[in-house]
């Protein structure tokens, strides 16, 4: 039940063109066994410049691995939403970017929260899609 | 102009009907449809424990930026904490009322994507005071 990511990033940058693809397999905490547990692709639009929860932090997740990957779905280049984890702004993903990283959940003032930042009553809404590979045994019961 | 792709794809197959997910996206100064134009990539060994920062705010001239960090480990025990947040003090990442975030751990042989508002450094500490190497790439 493996899952493997691949980031593939080029760029004409610098004089010389550079082409970076890097490959890995989603394993669990210090371990080679696979990630075996995920939430689904899901998929939400967002109208509001407030924070809002996008992946409530599990104290079980301390010390657990865990992946995230999150997308703007928006084809609008200037329309962002803010992606915040425990007060601390991460970025602004814009239309059509996407984030790929580790999350690491350590207390329950972790979860990543999300604003349209954007938003306004004539922009419409900001779609983002999401999804979490994690390996934590009793999720959903401790959430 | 100059252009850089990023391509991301994931296939799960974690759940009995699998998952696939291929998207792409150009790397674009903040809220525009022109490239960014300048890269940084850095390849550093760490030697010890410390909570040291990786990439500082004063690196990059812009208030967005794309960020590439890879641990090429091939230890999966071995990892960095990756967080985000200004060293204070004599070397404490936490003032009391906004501490440095972790926002996960990088094992050996992954990666992490991500934008970043350079509001904050992103810092870094190893989980063994062995020699470990990172790799990281900025977009701006």
């Amino acid at each position: 039940m493996a899952t493997n990511a691949t980031l593939t990033l080029s760029s004409d940058v610098s004089g010389d063109p550079v082409d970076v693809t890097k490959s890995a397999v989603l394993t669990k905490d210090k371990s080679l066994n696979d990630l075996d547990q995920s939430t689904g692709l899901s998929r939400v639009h967002l109208r509001n410049a407030t924070n809002k929860t996008l992946l409530l932090a599990n104290a079980e997740g301390n010390d657990l691995a865990s992946k995230v990957y999150i997308i703007n779905k928006s084809e609008d280049a200037g329309l962002y939403v803010t992606i915040t984890i425990n007060a601390q702004t991460v970025g602004k993903l814009y239309g059509g970017d996407f984030m790929f990283f580790p999350w690491s959940q350590t207390d329950t003032a972790s979860s990543i929260e999300v604003a349209a930042t954007s938003w306004t009553s004539s922009t419409g809404d900001i779609p983002i899609e999401y999804v979490q590979f994690h390996e934590d045994t009793d999720f959903l019961t401790n959430a | 102009m100059a252009t850089t792709n990023a391509t991301i794809n994931i296939d799960s197959a974690i759940t009995d009907s699998a998952l696939l997910i291929n998207n792409a996206t150009t790397l674009n100064l903040a809220g525009s449809t022109t490239g960014v134009n300048t890269m940084t990539s850095v390849t550093k060994t760490l030697s010890s424990e410390n909570h040291v920062d990786l990439i500082t705010t004063g690196s990059v001239a812009t208030t967005h930026a794309y960020v590439y960090i890879n641990n090429p480990s091939t230890d999966e025990t071995e990892f960095f904490h990756i967080g985000i947040g200004n060293v204070v003090g004599s070397g404490t990442y936490d003032d009391g009322t906004l501490p440095t975030e972790e926002i996960g751990r990088l094992y050996g042989g992954d990666f992490m994507f991500f934008p970043w508002d350079v509001d904050d450094d992103i810092n870094v500490k190893p989980s063994t005071a062995d020699d470990m190497v990172i790799e990281f790439m900025v977009f701006s």
